[in-house]
């Protein structure tokens, strides 16, 4: 087996959860991350905690099969056990792992909307803190086919991304958020974009290679009804539950959407932001920081920590660090800030062209 | 992918399952468990049981016993106890429908016996839903090389010897099982005579069940749990191996007092049986007794689920027996052992041969 699968596994358990005895882990995948899978419940099974594993084509607790022909009044609520589960779990680990990143897209929007709103009791807990939580990859050759890579190629950056000294780039990164959280406005400007937005008495999380694998980020819910001005995000596609869409423009007045356009999918992006009322708000800002993520990849994990780009999250926010909107959506969109892009705090230019001044 | 989508038989499964064999109710919970490539047929499942209106619960696991890394080095008391979202979810379930997909029969073979032991006692309290109905549930498979190649089949005589023994007229085959079975119920004291085999217990005052279109897809038998301690006498398991977990036992013989075995061997694999039978108390007498009577299936494939339906065989289960039947032995174990009686073997009910050679005479 390849030794950094088992690498990966370590980091997943033990620094990203810190699995104790007696913990009922839940651990939702496809069958393709087996080998992960299965390196992860050996490490677990060594610490005395209990695997409960969540396994299908879909991610769990969806199953766009049955939500396809299931009478939409079921739609709407998980089943029982499926939230008790939700409600019960003492930590839990997300493997991306589709043999398909399109899976889903073929769902009519309402039905969409309603599975969505129902998978929200999953989260409930882990955006709140409230367990230890991590959102991860294995790589199959879906992602490396949306990331432009060989599944090779794929697997070295993942490892690369992600089997790296996270001690020390927390202290780098926790550097940086400190300055971000003495400031009360963020500026971004490049061609095309000048949105600022308030961050004051804010807090700014890093993740410093926990709640997500990779890490490399440090990032805000920003205040709710501030953002103003336009981003654009022209350097990078969006990616949102199958669905592309090139060039979005987002005009912001008191920290709502008031105009959105796009070169591809409009009618699509338009259907997000109306799908509740928190979906027009930015739920986040954060900054990608990850030395080993250098280019795109169609992959939002990996794609919100290229070192050098910022993104913005239409949706909802994190309690943890201040956030008060709520979603069902959290759709992150990239910005690349390494040709003309700048980053400023309270007017002071902080990054400009990806590269830090501080 | 193997069942390719469009076989229209795997509708016709999915279906049979859904709707005859558990008859899902809307709002129902059903927890739908499969192996990886059980797919098309999960996938058809998972839709039939959307369009009766009810909750879908695919889990997949990664083979039968699941989890079989955790399951390996966890500390034993985790093993012999359910964590608590998997008790609830036994709990409240209310449906269970089984895919048996494997991708190697020999899956699970290299976790310790007392382990396999310590898991099944940690989930049979839950499992009692089953046994006193209060959920429905049905086991199947689904055709896949490795189910294949210990049937000694192609994937596509698999297929066929598969679909030949569930897609049947369950009507029809219902009603001649009740047939035999009215002659089972009214009689006292069961003989099975057959190659190295001379095995006498009661049924006294106990019913038997039929299986059509119920908890086993196929169906295709008539079962009962015997008297507890009356068996005597011996029977040789010597025209197929008694495969249970993974193994494949040759040439069981275990011979039988008062109910209990006191003398078991076997050609080869021996202490894995003997470590069965020691497992716990009632490991060591019948929890059942089964004829099989599914026309679509004539031979041995080392696959239970089909063996035990061979038309002209029966089968004793070592191990826990069935409470709706009257059964009253306990234990983690339920292991069903196939009896040819084709050639020369025969039964007899208080004296008379009812079968003789696999053909019934009523």
């Amino acid at each position: 087996m390849d030794p950094r699968v088992e690498a990966y596994a370590r980091l997943l358990v033990e620094r990203c959860i810190d699995v104790r005895p007696g913990q009922q882990v839940l651990i939702r995948s496809t069958p393709l991350a087996r080998p992960l899978i299965e390196e992860i419940g050996r490490l677990i099974a060594a610490r005395g905690a209990y695997l409960i594993l969540r396994l299908n084509w879909s991610m769990w607790p969806l199953d766009y099969g049955w939500a396809a022909e299931a009478p939409a009044e079921l739609l709407g609520e998980l089943p029982e056990i499926d939230r008790h589960a939700c409600d019960h779990m003492d930590a839990r680990m997300t493997i991306d792992a589709p043999e398909n990143t399109r899976e889903g897209a073929d769902l009519p929007p309402e039905r969409l909307a309603l599975v969505k709103a129902a998978e929200r009791v999953f989260f409930r807990r882990t955006m709140s803190d409230e367990i230890p939580w991590v959102g991860c990859q294995f790589p199959t050759q879906a992602l490396a086919q949306d990331a432009g890579m060989t599944l090779p190629e794929f697997e070295d950056l993942l490892y690369r991304a992600c089997l790296i000294d996270w001690d020390a780039e927390g202290d780098r990164m926790r550097r940086l958020a400190e300055r971000f959280a003495s400031a009360e406005q963020v500026r971004l400007a490049g061609p095309s974009t000048d949105l600022t937005i308030g961050v004051e008495g804010r807090t700014f999380a890093v993740d410093d290679g926990r709640n997500n694998m990779p890490g490399g980020e440090f990032f805000t819910s920003p205040l709710e009804d501030t953002a103003q001005g336009v981003i654009e995000f022209s350097e990078f596609p969006a990616v949102f539950q199958g669905h592309e869409f090139a060039g979005i423009r987002l005009e912001f007045r008191d920290g709502r959407v008031v105009d959105a356009t796009s070169q591809s999918n409009e009618g699509v992006l338009v259907s997000i932001l109306d799908r509740d009322e928190g979906a027009r708000r930015i739920g986040e800002l954060g900054i990608g920081c990850n030395p080993g993520i250098q280019r795109f990849m169609r992959n939002a994990l990996f794609d919100e920590k290229i070192d050098g780009s910022a993104h913005v999250a239409l949706g909802a926010g994190y309690p943890k660090v201040g956030g008060t909107n709520v979603s069902a959506v959290h759709w992150d969109i990239v910005k690349d800030l390494r040709r003309g892009g700048r980053i400023e705090l309270d007017g002071a230019v902080v990054q400009e062209d990806g590269r830090w001044l501080i | 992918m193997i069942g390719s989508v469009g076989d229209q038989r795997v509708e016709e499964y999915a279906k049979l399952l859904v709707e005859r064999c558990v008859d899902v109710q809307p709002g129902w919970q059903v927890v739908v468990s499969a192996e990886p490539l059980g797919r098309p047929l999960v996938d058809a499942i998972v839709r039939a049981i959307a369009r009766r209106g009810a909750y879908a619960l695919p889990r997949l696991r990664f083979s039968v016993p699941s989890e079989v890394e955790w399951l390996k080095e966890a500390p034993l008391e985790l093993v012999e106890e359910l964590p608590g979202i998997e008790k609830h979810g036994w709990d409240e379930a209310d449906c269970l429908i089984v895919v048996i997909a494997h991708e190697n029969a020999r899956v699970g073979s290299d976790v310790p016996p007392e382990r396999v032991s310590a898991m099944r006692r940690a989930v049979r309290p839950y499992q009692q839903r089953l046994l006193d109905g209060t959920m429905a549930w049905v086991g199947c498979q689904f055709p896949t090389q490795a189910l294949a190649q210990e049937a000694g089949m192609t994937l596509r005589q698999f297929e066929e010897f598969l679909y030949g023994a569930v897609l049947v007229d369950w009507d029809a085959l219902g009603a001649e099982m009740r047939r035999i079975a009215e002659r089972f119920d009214a009689a006292s004291t069961v003989r099975v005579v057959g190659d190295g085999t001379d095995l006498r217990f009661s049924l006294e005052g106990r019913q038997g069940k039929i299986d059509a279109l119920g908890a086993n897809m196929p169906g295709g038998e008539i079962f009962y749990s015997p008297i507890e301690d009356s068996a005597e006498g011996v029977i040789g398991y010597t025209e197929y191996p008694a495969c249970y977990t993974g193994h494949a036992v040759e040439g069981v013989r275990l011979r039988f007092e008062a109910g209990t075995i006191v003398g078991a061997s076997a050609e080869a694999d021996e202490p894995f049986l003997l470590s069965i039978l020691d497992s716990d108390e009632g490991a060591r007498r019948l929890g059942e007794f089964g004829i099989g009577c599914n026309p679509g299936i004539q031979r041995h494939t080392r696959n239970t689920l089909f063996d035990e339906k061979i038309e002209g065989t029966v089968h004793f289960a070592v191990g826990f027996g069935f409470p709706d039947l009257g059964g009253t032995n306990t234990s983690a174990v339920h292991w069903d052992m196939v009896k040819d009686l084709r050639r020369g073997g025969r039964i007899e009910l208080d004296g008379v041969v009812v079968q003789e050679n696999g053909e019934w005479y009523l």
